[in-house]
């Protein structure tokens, strides 16, 4: 299967074990995404880079997706009652925006401090932002468990709720109305985030439910409608350029829309504190897993001077803690899904 | 409708003297299954209301029954606006009462029947469930499932074999950037549309789908919060000078 054009591009000859990778890797990172709105993409970059794919047609080819991923499980979700369109389309637009000043900053420091400062920045984000709200949202989760009853909305956005500054928007599904100066710089951060560690979600699904006042379940099926505009956008950047390996696409798409499926179902048998504590617990385990990469840009930048042997050791296991943090969340959320069917299943049997 | 929600229907009438209306309510009339599922209902409609009017027959209660589709809050609005003599409601199995009752002017009970309370009953009548229209519906439904699951795996697998047969050629085309970048966008679309449609049918027709008890609580939960404050009434009176 040796074309000469894909050897001039450097798009890699697909085996067995590529495929296979590929679709597991998809179809876990499909039913993260379906679950919590976003998530998943995290690994495939490094995932694909691992199995030799240049890192710009990885990007790229993640991107690409990215978006159908998160339209199929915006749709289902959709079916549910969950999702509001308005709150993502106009979230999705400034999270746009928000990408190309995330990476007018990249290319910056890219300029100032070279490859290695500027991974050193993407690690160095990637970890504040995962430790940050990663264990604001696991506390949340854990105090929403433990309450009795429905878990009143969040302080801060009552508050910002009730601030009158043009222009409101009125949101049905979420049952909310905001202020749009609020809207928007949560939009802005979740569009920088996804420019710098390729997952938005992070900022996106927390901003929405702590900042704007969404529930858990609204957040993260309109984060999957902020994704889906985002990931077009970028997908037709990336495509006008000519980076993105469809085989690629298709193959992890091939799995991802099994695993956004089944996501999205399982959100309709969880409680509400359910998709905070599957978000948290991933967060939290990406966070530790990129930390461990951070000596190595440190080791470029001669701060620090550890053995070549230690940095390639500690490179493997960041990206095997990243598949672990997925394996963990993907295994909560299929744990409850079937648990709660069977509990259903037992009732409507019994009434 | 559940055999036991129409023996309390019936024995609560007969003891309070009043009218029964059954209410059958299509709460998908529009589903599009080639007017299946309305078929369906039809006829599971008439079976159980042949069963209720002998229930009522036995005590010599007056019962009517009626058709309607909508969703189920409204309907039940509509009825207690239009038929102003209800007075309470009794729920069938299966349907939300917060459901019901964030719409019903008149108060909602739901009956509960277990299997357990059945062999309590000195005599053995333990019937099954009227279920014989709900089961096969949902057999219909997962042979439906199965049905489309073929015709998208079908189209995916198509999609899937026209990309990779044609690597060369596929690589040289949607690599080239510009407006070439239509390209890739475009298969990934209709990727999207047939293996979304194909891998949702599959989990169906394997019997996993979303919740019927918590997945419309959004939805619900939108629709009681937003019913009016009711206000004070300051409309000016006519006053009577003794």
């Amino acid at each position: 299967m040796h074309g000469p054009v894909a050897e001039i591009l450097q798009f890699i000859d697909l085996t067995a074990y590529s495929i296979t990778f590929l679709f597991v890797l998809g179809f876990i990172g499909g039913l993260v995404s379906g679950f919590i709105g976003s998530g998943g993409a995290f690994v495939l970059t490094p995932g694909m880079m691992s199995l030799g794919v240049p890192g710009t047609v990885a990007v790229a080819s993640n991107m690409c997706h990215k978006f159908p991923k998160a339209l199929v499980g915006a749709i289902k979700r959709f079916k549910y009652g969950q999702v509001d369109i308005k709150l993502g389309v106009i979230m999705g637009i400034f999270a746009e925006v928000g990408v190309q000043v995330g990476i007018t900053v990249q290319r910056y420091i890219l300029e100032k401090f070279g490859q290695a400062g500027s991974n050193l920045y993407v690690s160095f984000i990637f970890v504040m932002v995962l430790v940050i709200v990663g264990s604001y949202v696991m506390r949340d989760a854990i105090k929403t468990k433990n309450a009795i009853g429905d878990a009143p909305s969040p302080a801060l956005a009552k508050r910002l709720q009730k601030i009158e500054l043009w222009p409101m928007l009125t949101f049905k599904t979420a049952n909310l109305r905001i202020s749009m100066w609020f809207l928007v710089p949560v939009a802005l951060a979740t569009g920088m985030l996804a420019a710098t560690i390729a997952v938005g979600g992070f900022i996106g699904v927390p901003g929405l439910m702590y900042i704007i006042g969404a529930t858990s379940i609204v957040a993260s099926a309109t984060e999957l409608v902020i994704a889906f505009v985002m990931g077009l956008g970028g997908t037709l950047i990336w495509a006008y350029y000519g980076t993105v390996d469809i085989r690629l696409v298709m193959i992890i798409l091939a799995g991802s829309l099994f695993g956004v499926q089944l996501g999205a179902i399982g959100t309709t048998y969880v409680k509400e504190y359910m998709i905070k504590y599957v978000m948290a617990t991933i967060m939290l385990i990406v966070a530790v897993s990129r930390f461990f990469a951070i000596p190595k840009y440190l080791n470029e930048l001669h701060v620090t001077s550890f053995t070549d042997g230690s940095v390639s050791f500690m490179t493997q296991l960041s990206f095997g803690i990243m598949c672990f943090a997925l394996l963990t969340g993907a295994s909560i959320i299929l744990f409850n899904l079937f648990k709660a069917r069977g509990l259903e299943n037992a009732l409507a049997t019994r009434g | 409708m559940a055999e036991s929600v129409m023996d309390y229907a019936v024995n609560v009438a007969d003891r309070l003297k009043y009218k029964i209306l059954a209410a059958h309510i299509n709460t998908l009339p529009f589903y599009h299954d080639g007017g299946k599922r309305s078929a369906l209902f039809a006829s599971a409609m008439q079976e159980s209301a042949l069963l209720f009017r002998e229930k009522a027959k036995t005590k010599a209660l007056d019962i009517e029954h009626i058709g309607d589709a909508g969703k189920i809050g409204k309907v039940v609005k509509r009825l207690c606006h239009s038929n102003k003599r209800i007075e309470f409601i009794v729920i069938d199995q299966g349907i939300r009462r917060e459901e019901v009752a964030s719409q019903s002017p008149v108060p909602v009970f739901s009956v509960n029947y277990t299997e357990a309370k059945a062999g309590q009953q000195l005599t053995t009548t333990h019937h099954k469930p009227a279920s014989k229209g709900v089961s096969i519906m949902s057999t219909t439904s997962r042979k439906r499932h199965a049905k489309s699951c073929l015709v998208f795996g079908g189209l995916t697998a198509g999609i899937y074999a026209a990309i990779f047969a044609n690597q060369d050629i596929v690589m040289t085309y949607f690599t080239k950037g510009g407006l070439y970048a239509l390209l890739p966008v475009a298969t990934v679309f209709a990727v999207s549309y047939a293996h979304g449609n194909f891998t949702s049918s599959f989990w169906s027709a394997l019997g996993i789908e979303g919740s019927k008890t918590t997945g419309k609580q959004a939805e619900v939960r939108k629709e009681a919060e937003e019913r009016p404050e009711i206000r004070k009434d300051v409309r000016p009176r006519a006053e009577l000078n003794v």
